[in-house]
This record gives structure tokens, sequence and C-alpha cells, in this order.
């Protein structure tokens, strides 16, 4: 039966991260100098992963005596590989980090603090930093980072009669609404009902209302009447039909897009390119937007950062490296490639990253966007969040007394 | 029963050693116990522990140490700091176990889990049966054919099922909805209601393991002997008659064996909700499984998660004797 062979396997593997060779420490102390002949071992995941290996041989030309290997990682199984690398002590030199691993892994102590003297605060954009921060402390140089903005069917839109970006809530849902009545789209809105990382779709709503989960002081604040107001919102799209209540794991959002069955969605820059690719009939027809505004027009931040292992015996070889991939021309060279907006803000100033009008709305909104607080149960913390958006999507609890509960289960997380 | 009777021979003379076999109350098994054991060590025995080490080595690392360690976990609250540094876990005695029953969502994965098992294994074994009778006594042509058809879901992998079910699924354009819009109705939600999506699950789980029991059954049915058949048709029994009277009795061996696995595999479900929903719809298709995987290896609380895994270890265990006890007895 796979199924009991999976549990036991699952078994090994805690058994494995329980009494695993705690073989970190004791390594660091033998650092091999920048210029000396060596090896850097380097972790980056999902599509970034392949990409950096092109990189990687740029920079050895340059490098002769370095050789980076890049190991690609699959974002889905990048949070245990990295555990268990963490327990084992076999963590990369250079790993790439996804804000929302920064606060567990400077708490299992295996992140190196950034060199404050290398890397300036000032040339990155405020969000991206914080999320390689904890308490206080850098862990991590942002690489690059990544907003949500509103992508729209800017032909359909005409087709319903209305020619102009929504700016509000309410033109928003007025969009939604024409889409669906007037253009005959299945859909109004794209947003996730429930699910692993929903809340995540939920920000532009909660951050635009002025809400947000912990506050600045790290008092917990999920329900406080801002959240409250964008919960409501958030649940009207499923209450009157213009969004899908039908959880659907691994959605692929770009091919409705495309078809036209949803006409608006949040997404991040990566959409450019898989729309261009994916659905070159769509070219000129659909647009990006700011989020729509309530208090102001907020959307969350996302993006990684890039870290170096309290282990490594290759550190100055490593601070180099990442010198180079988040400096001026690495993070002009590195959008190029992948089309992942960079991190220094001293990268936008020239070429297409200054030219292109798409590129200005992620930049606008890049300005303001807010980083998920970097604390080592995030994800439990966010799973709370979660839970009270499906309560609400599901018409199962009203917006106030889901965010209630929640209120208090993360209170109990948050010591 | 094997083990049962060596176990009850050993412990009858362990710690009395000598005196206990002689003493009448020991009875013929105690006595063969002890002549197992006092045959020396000779090169036969070496033999056989050699070809065995490999085998005992692997279980040994992956498969009695994992169960122990998850044990000794269970008693601490080894968290996501205790990575790194696993000494300091601290031992809480029972208090993972103590909150598990506090625990509104394990308390629901559980009832989940009830309710899949409940409503599943006899929808498999029925169906599984059914199959394997019409298989085995009709369709002589193609019969090859269907029985490949019932068990290529068993061999396919379980992310091609879930798209393909997913696509069947679907509320907007899948394949069930597209029927009803034929008609001019609109689809139900298999997956995003509360109502359907547990039943939709157990859907998917009964298509692919009904492949399993069938064949176990037709093994079963192959295993009759014909001339019983063919004693009884003589007499004029009936087709019914014959099921009920011949079919069903001999298959008991079968039929026990059947349900125990497929309990068992019901119990630690958890491919079906970790592709297909992630255990949502508002946790209506969290299962013990999914919900243990989830404390331990989304938010590191692998103390609790392991104390979850002992939990539906006892379950499984209490389940499989009462089934062992209930269907055995019918027999005689």
């Amino acid at each position: 039966m796979p199924r009991t062979a999976r549990i036991t396997v699952s078994a090994g593997i805690a058994a494995a991260l329980a009494f695993g060779i705690t073989a970190c420490g004791g390594s660091g102390g033998d650092s091999v100098a920048a210029d000396k002949k060596q090896t850097l071992t380097v972790w980056a995941m999902g599509a970034e992963g392949e990409k950096l290996a092109d990189v990687a041989k740029v920079y050895e030309k340059a490098h002769p005596n370095v050789t980076v290997k890049v190991t690609p990682v699959g974002w889905d199984v990048a949070h245990q590989k990295l555990v268990s690398a963490a327990a084992a002590g076999t963590m990369p030199d250079v790993a790439q980090m996804g804000g929302s691993y920064m606060g567990e892994f400077s708490d299992l102590g295996v992140l190196e603090p950034v060199d404050t003297k290398t890397f300036d605060e000032k040339d990155y954009f405020p969000s991206g930093w914080s999320q390689g921060e904890v308490d206080g402390t850098a862990y991590g140089v942002p690489w690059y980072v990544d907003t949500r903005v509103l992508y729209y069917r800017t032909d359909l839109a005409k087709k319903a009669g209305i020619t102009k970006a929504p700016t509000t809530w309410k033109e928003m849902q007025a969009l939604a609404t024409a889409y669906q009545k007037d253009a005959g789209t299945k859909w109004g809105l794209s947003i996730q009902p429930s699910g692993l990382d929903t809340v995540q779709n939920f920000y532009p709503f909660l951050y635009s209302a002025g809400g947000s989960i912990i506050d600045d002081k790290g008092k917990v604040v999920i329900d406080s009447p801002a959240a409250v107001k964008a919960l409501k919102e958030y649940g009207s799209y499923f209450d009157k039909g213009l969004s899908n209540k039908s959880v659907q794991p691994g959605y692929d959002v770009v091919k409705d897009f495309g078809n036209g069955r949803v006409p608006m969605f949040f997404g991040g820059p990566w959409h450019v390119t898989l729309l261009d690719e994916g659905q070159p009939q769509l070219k000129g027809k659909w647009a990006v937007a700011n989020v729509p505004a309530d208090a102001s027009s907020t959307s969350m931040a996302g993006g990684s950062s890039l870290v170096i292992s309290k282990d490594s015996e290759h550190k100055a070889a490593a601070t180099e490296f990442i010198k180079y991939l988040t400096g001026t021309e690495g993070q002009a060279d590195w959008y190029k490639r992948t089309k992942d907006l960079p991190a220094n803000t001293n990268a936008w100033t020239s070429g297409t990253l200054a030219d292109d009008a798409d590129l200005q709305v992620f930049k606008k909104q890049m300005d303001t966007a807010k980083a998920s607080p970097t604390l080592s149960n995030l994800t439990e913390i966010t799973d709370k969040v979660d839970q009270a958006i499906a309560k609400v999507t599901q018409g199962k609890a009203s917006a106030e007394d889901a965010l209630k509960t929640a209120q208090s289960q993360i209170e109990s997380l948050v010591k | 029963m094997s083990t049962v009777t060596g176990k009850a021979a050993q412990t009858a003379k362990g710690p009395q050693g000598r005196a206990t076999a002689k003493s009448p109350a020991a009875g013929p098994g105690a006595s063969q116990g002890r002549q197992v054991r006092r045959k020396p060590l000779g090169r036969q025995n070496a033999a056989g522990w050699l070809f065995s080490t490999p085998f005992l080595v692997l279980f040994l690392v992956f498969m009695a140490f994992p169960i122990l360690a998850t044990l000794v976990m269970s008693f601490t609250d080894f968290g996501l700091r205790n990575v790194t540094h696993p000494l300091d876990a601290k031992f809480i005695g029972f208090e993972n176990y103590v909150n598990l029953f506090g625990d509104d969502k394990f308390l629901r994965s559980l009832l989940n889990t009830g309710y899949f098992v409940v409503v599943g294994v006899p929808l498999t074994i029925g169906i599984g049966l059914l199959v394997a009778v019409l298989l085995n006594n009709g369709i002589d042509r193609a019969r090859t054919f269907f029985r490949v058809g019932f068990y290529a879901p068993v061999v396919t992998t379980i992310v091609a099922v879930a798209v393909v079910w997913r696509f069947v699924l679907d509320p907007s354009d899948g394949l069930i909805s597209g029927l009803f819009s034929e008609v001019g109705l609109t689809g139900p939600d298999f997956l995003g209601s509360e109502a359907l999506a547990m039943p939709s699950m157990i859907a998917m789980a009964v298509w692919r393991n009904v492949g399993t029991v069938m064949v176990l059954f037709i093994a079963g049915l192959q295993a009759i002997p014909t001339e019983v058949r063919e004693a009884a048709r003589l007499d004029g029994t009936g087709v019914w008659a014959e099921f009920k009277g011949i079919t069903v009795p001999l298959l008991r061996p079968t039929m026990l064996y059947a349900t125990v696995i497929t309990t068992i595999g019901y119990l630690n479900v958890f491919e079906e909700p970790f592709v297909m929903t992630q255990g949502g719809p508002s946790d209506s298709t969290l299962t013990v499984s999914l919900n243990m995987y989830r404390e331990g290896f989304n938010f590191f609380h692998m103390g609790y998660a392991s104390a979850m895994a002992y939990v539906l270890f006892v379950v499984i265990m209490a389940i499989t004797v009462l089934q062992l006890r209930l269907l055995k007895d019918n027999t005689k």
C-alpha cells in the first residue's frame, strides 16, 4: 500500500530531523578567501533555478577561480529541503529564500547576517529590504521583488461599455459586474475562495483598506474595522457570484484569462511573460492597473532574498557573487532573462525598465507595497487568516465573527 | 495466528525458566517453544542471519527507528527550533495527546476520516465483488479488456488521476457539468461545496481502489473448485442461491483480507484531499493524515503531529482487531 509507505517515509524524515546529524557549527572557522579557487553551491527555486545556471556561466567567465554550482529546487519542495538541510548542516553556501521563510531560518540560526558595509539598505525598495530583516538584523539581500497588480481585459471591458481602468473598489466591482452581464464572461474577478495562501489574494484588499494582520508594534490587529471592511468586500464577490467559490488547487488563471472566462485577476510581474508566451493571441487586449483603492492603493510585496549559510566556508566569494546579482548591472541583466523586478532601485533608471508603461505600474505599486512580517510561525498565522476567509466566502460566518476568531487564534501564536 | 501462539509460549516459560516447563501447567506449545530455543546456533542459522542482514538493517533504520523516534517525539514539544537543536526539545508527558482531544480541527479530521471509511469501504468491497463476479462468469471475450480497464486506475499516478478528475468535476467546463448544461441545468460544484466535496473524494477513491479488490476477488473466485459449482448446478441450484450458498462463504477469507487492507488504506487517506482540495472547503475534506502532514511539515509541530500519528495508529489497530474478530468468527 503506497499510503502506508508514505506515512513511514514521513516518520522517517521526522526522525531524521529529530536525531539527525547535527553537523552544524565548528566548521565556520576556516574561511576561503574570495580570490582562491573554489566551488560555490547555490540553491535557487522554480524558474529562477533554471535561469540562474546561465548567469552562473557568465559569472564564471569573469571570475575563473570560482565554479558556481546551481541546484534548481522546486517551490513545492523548497521549504522541506531547506529545513532538512538546516537540520543536517548541509545548507548550500548561497540560497534563494522567500520573505516568508526568513523568520524561520534566522530562528534556526543557520543564516549569516548581511554585511551592511557591502550592501546598503538605501539601494533597495523598503519592502524588499524589510523582507530580509528579522528583529532589526538583515539576513537576506533582496534579489528581486514582486507585487500584485490588477490584470484586466481591455477588449472585453470595451464590449461592456467601460474604457478606463478601475481605480476604486466600487469601480472594480462595477467592472466585474459589467463583464459578467454585458460581455458574457463566466466570472467577474478571479480571487481564491479558500485553501493555502488565499491570504495573498486578500492582501490587496486588506492593505488598501488600511488594515494588516500584525501592526508595526507587533500587536495582532486582524479584527480591526479596516480588516472587517476588506473581508466584507472580498466576500461580496462570492455572494454575488462574481467569483468562483470552488477550490481548485493548481488552478491556472492565465488560461481562463485567455479564453475570457476570467476577465480580471491580481497578478505578479511573472504573469506578463506567461501571458505573452502562453496567450499570444491576447496581445493588446489586456492591461495592468494599480490595485483599486479604498483608503489607499496598497498591494502586498513579495520577492526573494539571497542568504549566505552560517556554516559556509566560502562567505567571501558568496558575498562577491551576491554583490554581482544584486548590483545595478546584474539586476538589469536578470530582468532581461526572467522579467523578475529588480530589488535594487538604481536598476530601474535605465533602458526598458525606465520606459515601459506596464513596468511603471509595478514600480508605482512597489513604492507603497507592504511586506508580510518576518515571524517564525508566519505560515501558521496566515493559515488562521485563510480559515477566516474561507468561512466568509463559503457563507459560514460574517466577516466580523470570522476575524474575531482569527484574532484570538493568532494572539495565542504571537507571544 | 502463529505469532500469537509463539508469544504465548514465550511468556509462559519466559521469566520462570526451566521450572515452569516441567510443571503440568505448561502445554505442548510451551515445550515446543523451548526446543526451538535450545537448538544451538548452527551453521544453517548463521547463514539465515547473514542472508537476512540486509533486510534487518533496512528495517531497523527505516522502520523500527523512525517508529520509535516518533513515539519519543510525541511526548515532547518538538518544534521548528529543535530541527537544529533536537536535544533542547522539552519532555511534556501526555500534553500533546490531551490537547488533541480538545482540538476541534483534529476531531473534525477524525470525523471526516470516519465518514470516508464508513462510506468508502462497503462501496469499494461491494463494487469490487460485483465486478469480479461479472468478469469471472460472463463476457468471455472482453474479459481481459475489462480487467485492464478496472485495474488501470490502480497503477496510474495520483497526479494524473487528479487532473482527469478535476476535469470531470470542474463546475464550469467539466464533463459532468457539461452534461447538465446539455439539458439546460447548472451542474453542481463538486469540490467547492462542503456537502459534495467528501462524496466526490469517496467516489474517486472507490474508482481507484475497486481494481485492487477486484483482483483479489477474482483470485478467490478461481480458487473455488469447479466441482463444487458443478455439483450444485446438477442439483438445480439457481444463480442467486449459488452465489449466496457457495461463492460468498468460500470467499470469506478473501473478503476479510480485502476489507482489512481497504479499511487501513482509507483510514490513512491522504493523496486525494491533498491533491484535489487541500482539505477544503472549510476543512470538510481534512483527513487525519492530511492534518498530520500540515501540522508536521507546514507548521513544524513535530511533537504534536507525532502524537496524532500514534492516535491514528491506535485507531487503525483497534479497528483491524475488531474486524478480524467479527469477520473471522462468522466463518465458523
